[in-house]
């Protein structure tokens, strides 16, 4: 009993001592939160696990704590955290998402510190999308213009050359899209796009279609132009591509790509994002990368970078330190480098990335080409209801698909329905 | 100390009432922290116009406007139709499968214990990797159940499942019915197996044949096991989430949108906090009623 009391005390003692000790160099250690999609991609999650080595070895003491959270619940996740006001330091959100939580006033003002840093954002490629009410409330970390990969032994035992235009594309998607193995079900397609999943998604497919067409969502001042001959065009295409299974059914976009690199898909229209998983298929050898069939490429602007509001002026301070050294000139270029994407600064210097990337000259092109006829997935005057609207006009195009109605006909209804939407 | 001013003596007869209390209080406050509160602050956020919820900013004025929308929206009542309609036929298809194979494996015969097993997989198998698996086989390029019917000459070109709203719903049933039957399936071995083997023997002395029995001795002592099950299977039904959230996410056209898809859709998709949960109090109602309902029409020993 004696001896068991002994050991009590000294153990506490022990433990006291410990604390003493220990106590101090906790309090030393501070947390960034940091959440992310972005955390097991390759290529762009080792660029972020570089811009998190580099931050901590500049600020010793600072941890980042880096969180992944699937894109599917990203946007739930991200409110609930704001929401029950514990949100990250670092503000990673999606280019259609943020405008929300820079409503409700959760995104810091960057103007301060970008005027003290002298972070010259001239020439930043989709910046001007960070402005919420005046003010950049984040950076932009990725503006992309969409690439055409294709499948050149497919095409070539077809004896097709690869499509420059909508009606060659069409041609072959037709031409491609078979069975070829005899069960009564087509394996091979011509094409693929996602028509399954988040409105997102599948506005970003049909625009492939409705920007060659020369239709817009929204003209430069928000007013709805959905009614028009040239997105009655663009439907009517995508109408034709989906209803007639040129592209697989039902499949989310990371499925079709899949499909893609194994060989199953002969033409992709896809981001800079493609590449990394075309190199881990089964037909990367028979793949080739060229300019898209369409003009202007789809493009726009992905994924910004922010700083929470509500936390204190020192952690804010630390925020900006992370973020100084993601849009500084050296990660700008090891951006370019291991993502193999188009970094936003116009100051990234792509020699290594062209180097690593055959075709990143390309990358850079059909992002300039998109940036160029202003396009991008998220319309000017629906930003706030981005979601519902695309919503919308999912469900609208897959009315026109499964009913089989006149393009036309969708048009007028999407116009006065994007309307109604925009006047909430 | 036991004379002391704030002693509490939970010997005297008068109090001894008080320890019972004192051991629920902190189950109580657990669960008013947990259902309570959250119930209360829905409840009140179904009265305000807010976008994203925060408890930490002031009350925005009372207003009816959200349940007002949401009782004039036809995709409510959408809502509404889509989830009567999965609760009548996956709550019908599971007692009867349930209670099939109850009868079934309640049998003696080889392999029996192998059989119970099999029945009892599906409920054990993590809703996510059924619908993972149920994805597969309806998937409409690839999937088995195009390649079966095909083979079988049922039909002569593929089903896209989940673009046409038919086949999605039938497919939403489908996996529903498949994880939950095995619950009644369970419920329902045990109640067969508290009857007593002498009602049987005694029907068969008088002459009763299988059906018979089924309908006078089964079926009569089963009931109070299937009321309570069929309770339990259409709430699960109710706020069952998941299943239909990864198969079809409510679509297409809303073929296959509940309440609870619904009331998602409107917080996190769309950041209509207030209106969200006025659907969700509305559904909770709805809960209550059917439940009530259904308890009331119940034998009294249930």
């Amino acid at each position: 009993m004696r001896n068991s009391l002994k050991s009590w005390v000294l153990g506490g003692v022990a433990a006291l001592a410990l604390s003493t000790v220990a106590l101090p160099a906790l309090a030393q250690t501070k947390t960034l939160k940091f959440v992310s999609w972005q955390k097991d991609e390759r290529g762009v999650g080792d660029w972020w696990a570089s811009v998190i080595k580099e931050f901590e070895t500049k600020n010793p003491g600072v941890k980042v704590e880096w969180t992944k959270v699937e894109r599917g619940a990203y946007a739930d996740t991200m409110t609930t955290l704001f929401a029950g006001g514990k949100p990250p330091e670092i503000v990673h959100l999606a280019s259609f998402e943020f405008q929300k939580f820079a409503d409700q006033g959760w995104l810091e003002d960057l103007s301060p510190y970008i005027k003290s840093s002298g972070l010259n954002l001239d020439g930043w490629a989709g910046q001007s999308s960070c402005q919420w009410k005046g003010k950049p409330v984040c950076i932009m970390m990725l503006y992309f213009g969409n690439i055409f990969a294709y499948n050149e032994e497919m095409l070539k035992k077809e004896g097709i050359a690869p499509p420059t235009n909508w009606a060659e594309y069409v041609a072959a998607a037709r031409k491609l899209t078979k069975d070829t193995n005899g069960d009564g079900i087509p394996d091979q397609f011509g094409t693929g796009h996602e028509t399954k999943g988040g409105g997102g998604q599948y506005l970003s497919e049909l625009m492939n279609y409705t920007l060659d067409a020369g239709g817009r969502w929204t003209d430069n001042n928000g007013k709805v132009t959905i009614n028009t001959p040239q997105m009655i065009e663009g439907l009517a295409r995508w109408k034709e591509v989906v209803k007639n299974s040129l592209t697989p059914r039902d499949l989310t976009a990371g499925e079709t790509r899949q499909m893609f690199a194994d060989g199953r898909i002969a033409m992709k229209l896809d981001g800079p994002w493609l590449y990394p998983i075309i190199l881990r298929g089964k037909a990367k050898d028979q793949i080739k990368i060229a300019a898209p069939p369409f003009n202007p490429p789809l493009g726009g602007s992905s994924n910004i970078l922010g700083m929470a509001s509500e936390i204190p002026a020192d952690t804010k301070k630390l925020v900006w330190d992370f973020i100084a050294i993601a849009t500084s000139d050296k990660f700008q270029t090891d951006y370019a480098t291991l993502a193999a994407s188009t970094p936003p600064s116009p100051r990234a210097k792509t020699d290594g990335a062209k180097a690593a990337t055959p075709h990143f000259d390309l990358l850079v092109q059909t992002a300039q080409a998109a940036s160029k006829a202003g396009v991008d997935r998220i319309p000017k005057g629906l930003e706030i209801q981005y979601n519902e609207f695309a919503k919308m006009i999912m469900e609208e195009s897959q009315r026109m698909i499964i009913q089989d109605l006149d393009p036309k006909a969708v048009a007028a209804t999407m116009q006065a329905k994007a309307e109604a939407i925009q006047k909430q | 100390m036991a004379g002391g001013r704030f002693s509490l003596d939970l010997a005297r007869p008068s109090r001894q009432h008080w320890l019972g209390y004192i051991l629920l209080a902190p189950a109580v406050l657990l669960i008013a922290a947990i259902i309570i509160y959250p119930l209360f602050v829905s409840v009140d956020l179904s009265f305000q116009n807010v976008g994203i919820a925060r408890l930490d900013q002031p009350r925005r004025p009372f207003t009816t406007a959200n349940y007002e929308r949401l009782f004039t929206s036809p995709d409510f009542w959408n809502a509404c139709w889509v989830t009567l309609k999965l609760i009548v036929i996956v709550t019908s298809a599971c007692c009867l499968l349930g209670l099939g194979t109850a009868l079934l494996v309640n049998n003696r015969f080889k392999g029996r214990s192998l059989a119970r097993l099999f029945v009892a997989m599906p409920w054990a198998v993590p809703e996510v990797i059924a619908v993972v698996i149920f994805a597969w086989i309806f998937d409409s390029s690839f999937g088995l159940m195009n390649w079966i019917f095909l083979s079988l000459g049922f039909i002569d070109k593929t089903i896209n499942w989940f673009s046409d709203p038919t086949a999605a719903f039938a497919v939403v049933a489908t996996t529903m019915v498949w994880k939950g039957y095995p619950f009644v399936s369970i419920m329902c071995l045990a109640g067969l197996q508290s009857i007593p083997d002498d009602y049987y023997a005694a029907a068969r002395v008088d002459g009763a044949n299988a059906w018979q029995r089924l309908i006078h001795i089964t079926l009569p002592n089963l009931r109070p096991v299937l009321g309570v099950t069929t309770i339990l299977v259409m709430l699960w039904i109710f706020r069952d989430f998941s299943i239909i959230y990864v198969l079809t996410g409510g679509g297409p056209l809303k073929a296959t949108q509940t309440l609870s898809i619904m009331t998602y859709e409107q917080a996190f998709g769309f950041f209509r906090m207030g209106y969200a949960s006025a659907i969700g109090v509305v559904t909770l109602i709805i809960c209550v009623i059917a439940a009530k309902l259904m308890m009331s029409r119940a034998p009294e020993n249930l």
